[in-house]
């Protein structure tokens, strides 16, 4: 039987040898023909239903009323749950012949007491579902390498002198212990003294050798705690431009983390891009600098590395090569006077290829800046030759559109808000994802405050805006034909109704954050949605990226010009079988979700 | 001097009404049929030896690859290279084996009375038959139940002209039943199995070309 029945699926593939034998000694085969039924809703079924060959399809009701859920094929297995609860919901019907393998009831509800891993897969929501796949996929050795914590491998034990050692001194022992940097004791607390630090503490303030070294220590230590993921420590390296960080536990030193160690760990070169960009001191560098963001998502991608972690990263890069277009186009006298934000996918930290720049500036009231306009043609057009394509819909700072005082910018949120015509509703889903980059932030909060106050208790507008979140359905029934309609848009279905519906109920709970991971913890930390519901959201969401960025960077591969024309689709037969299972179990998710926003925002149908 | 089989039969029951394996020769009036495979070191049976043999029930529409029998026996002297490339079974695969006495009357337990099905089940039967009847005295009284002559009758009304090809691995793909572990004999009896419930619960194959 060994070779009918695929043992290495999971959630078989979770179980001990022993309990794989009990397995193997207890399946039975059988036939059913095109039609039938192999388990009727209300009766008790058999057992958990392997398919060996065939399609099956869950349903309610017949006929014209008939509703169908999911369609099975080869390798899926079904009634896990009818037999468990000792009653189908559903039914369950032969759509062409099928040979399923029968695993009884009894032997299944044996496993689930031994088993415990087994027992979560079973029974478990998604989110404990895709942890559980993580961990024990193929891809182990990369998600194990990815999710390494500080505290495992790379923590440096620090050079530590006490208060009033020379700065003589503490260069000879930094020379003697191979160290870059010392930490300065200094009563209880240390400070970190680098070699940029000694030198210019020395040449610049011509301060004596004698001096005492922590005098020029820097107290406020970036710390990262040793049970933290070392990727979000070369993040917060990338965001605050630093190369080390102290590891804390608690009000306990444990040592250092160095860039070239992290740097060790992680193959691909982001942190040298991002000190490209950082050290760029005219627009060909920077474009250079720019360039480089491609192959890194791609190595990111191969690497296996979780796609919220890739975005997060990707997002400060763009961020950083935005601020730092900012600060070599706009005049240094002007920056105080603007805010530049970037909206949409951008706003959300959620693009991962560079995807359309959607930005705008906010200006103060009253400012007179005659070339403004002339500034950010110029902006526009160096962003475009960094790779970054042009808003079709012409989203961006070279249409003066986009470019608004506080007062106006506030009152075109508000006719936006009023209006009930579709592009006025989508320029406000862009415009509340907005996150300012560069320049005067406050411009930017006094107008979105003041937007929020504005919406509070406005019942009418957020069900007219949740609409948009149901408005596309959301296929289940593709899996089964998947040799005639192979694929289905994955925007539509699952992305746009999570991050929609999610920035609807952020805004009516005024949450800030614009990420949408983010505002899922928001609205779950202000019991706005049950935590198991916010992860398994936030798990299908990184399901559909991750699917439709593998097959983004396949199709860009393929294709000649290096485009590619579809890139929210998602061809069915080039998933595994896994990645159907998980893709099904998230897409019902969304379902859920979907429901859930039409009772909160009485959407009907 | 050969005796029909159903000649043979016929006395045999008469011999063996009131022994202990009496049941075996009775009629039987459940809804079960084993399906079997020898595998063997070579095709003439007057040479060949039994290396392991394969069974499985049938229910209605279900194959209870739960309830089986998988013997492998002790290697026979006459293991050959010839087989070896056959079956791929070597002596070495084969050192784990039971003795032929114990695998025959395990045999005679999980079939009883009940019709046996086979792919080419005659030789297998005939097989059997060369060991049990030196020790029992009687051969498989079973009622035997040939898939090819199965098949072939379903198909023959939808085949104009021309004979069927009756060949084990046509018969699946016409059939669209997937091969189990080819070359054991457990596998091919789950095969054989799988193939029949097809034949008899589905639709007739419609593609026989």
């Amino acid at each position: 039987m060994s070779d009918s029945f695929k043992m290495d699926n999971i959630p078989f593939s979770l179980l001990t040898p022993e309990e794989q034998a009990t397995v193997e000694a207890s399946l039975d085969l059988e036939y059913y023909q095109q039609g039938e039924k192999i388990i009727t809703a209300g009766e008790a079924p058999e057992g958990v239903y392997i398919i060996l060959k065939g399609r099956v399809r869950e349903s309610e009701g017949a006929d014209e009323d008939q509703h169908i859920y999911v369609h099975y094929q080869n390798e899926d297995y079904f009634g896990g749950w009818s037999s468990l609860r000792g009653e189908a919901i559903h039914d369950f019907t032969a759509e062409e012949e099928t040979i399923c393998h029968i695993l009884p009831t009894k032997v299944l509800i044996d496993l689930i007491q031994s088993n415990a891993l087994f027992a979560d897969y079973f029974q478990q929501n998604f989110s404990a579902k895709s942890e559980i796949v993580a961990q024990h996929s193929r891809n182990q050795d990369m998600a194990e390498f990815m999710l390494s914590k500080i505290g495992n491998a790379t923590v440096r034990e620090p050079l530590v002198v006490e208060e009033g050692t020379s700065i003589r001194e503490a260069t000879r022992l930094m020379r003697e212990h191979k160290a870059d940097c010392v930490l300065a004791r200094k009563g209880g607390r240390y400070g970190m003294v680098t070699g940029t630090d000694l030198l210019d503490a020395v040449v610049l303030k011509e301060r004596s050798l004698d001096d005492d070294v922590s005098e020029i220590a820097s107290y406020r230590l970036v710390t990262a705690d040793p049970e933290d993921y070392l990727f979000n420590a070369l993040i917060t390296m990338t965001q605050q431009q630093i190369e080390r960080v102290v590891v804390m536990s608690g009000q306990e030193m444990i040592g250092i983390v160095e860039l070239t160690d992290v740097l060790s760990y992680f193959s691909s070169h982001s942190h040298v891009i991002g000190l490209r960009i950082e050290r760029a001191n005219s627009l060909d560098e920077l474009r250079e600098a720019a360039r480089g963001l491609n192959d890194l998502i791609k190595a990111l991608i191969s690497t296996g590395v979780k796609i919220r972690f890739t975005m997060d990263l990707l997002a400060a890069m763009n961020g950083r090569i935005i601020a730092k277009l900012f600060d070599l186009t706009i005049p240094s006298d002007m920056q105080p006077h603007v805010c530049l934000i970037v909206m949409g996918s951008e706003g959300r930290g959620e693009q991962i290829m560079k995807t359309d720049q959607d930005n705008a500036l906010i200006f103060r009231d009253g400012l007179s800046w005659k070339d403004m306009q002339a500034t950010m043609n110029r902006f526009s057009e160096t962003l475009i030759s960094f790779g970054f394509p042009p808003c079709p819909g012409n989203i961006m700072v070279s249409n003066p559109q986009w470019v608004n005082s506080v007062g106006d910018w506030t009152q075109k949120l508000n006719d936006w808000a009023e209006s009930c015509e579709g592009d006025a509703q989508m320029n406000l889903a862009i415009a509340v994802d907005a996150k300012p980059v560069a320049g005067n932030q406050a411009l930017y909060k006094v107008a979105r405050n003041w937007f929020l106050r504005h919406l509070r208790n406005n019942d009418v507008f957020f069900s007219h805006f949740a609409k948009a979140a149901i408005e596309f359905d959301t296929p289940l029934t593709f899996f089964g034909n998947i040799r005639e309609r192979g694929e289905l848009d994955i925007k539509k279905g699952g992305i746009f109704p999570i991050v929609h519906g999610i920035r609807t109920m952020a805004l009516e709970h005024r949450i800030l954050a614009t990420n949408t991971y983010e505002r899922i913890q928001a609205l779950a930390d202000a019991g706005q949605i049950r935590d198991d519901n916010g992860k398994d959201i936030s798990e299908a969401l990184s399901l559909f990226v991750q699917l439709r960025l593998r097959q983004q960077i396949r199709r860009v591969e393929e294709s000649e010009d290096g485009f590619d024309p579809t890139p929210n689709l998602i061809e069915l037969d080039k998933l595994n079988k896994m990645e159907r299972d998980l893709l099904r179990d998230a897409l019902q998710i969304v379902k859920g979700f979907k429901k859930h926003l039409s009772l909160r925002y009485h959407l009907g149908g | 001097m050969i005796i029909p089989r159903t000649i043979r039969r016929l006395q045999e029951r008469r011999t063996h009404k009131n022994g202990p394996w009496a049941e075996l020769f009775e009629s039987y009036s459940g809804d079960e049929i084993v399906s079997l495979d020898c595998e063997t070191t070579s095709l003439d049976v007057s040479k060949a030896e039994i290396l392991s043999i394969g069974a499985v029930r049938i229910k209605g529409q279900k194959v209870k690859t739960s309830d089986r029998l998988d013997i492998r026996l002790k290697p026979p002297a006459s293991l050959t290279s010839e087989s070896i490339k056959v079956h791929k079974i070597r002596a070495s695969d084969l050192s784990d084996g039971i003795e032929l006495d114990e695998a025959l009357d395990k045999l005679l337990a999980f079939i009883g009375n009940r019709p046996i099905l086979g792919y080419y089940v005659n030789y297998d039967i005939r097989m059997i038959d060369k060991f049990l009847r030196p020790k029992y005295g009687f051969g498989l009284p079973n009622k035997a139940i040939e898939l090819s002559h199965v098949y072939h009758d379903i198909i023959k009304w939808k085949h104009v002209g021309g004979d069927v090809d009756l060949r084990f691995d046509t018969i699946a793909s016409k059939l669209d039943i997937p091969i189990i572990q080819r070359h054991t004999a457990l596998g091919d009896a789950i095969t054989v199995a799988l193939m029949y419930v097809r034949l008899k619960h589905g639709q007739a194959p419609t593609n026989t070309h």
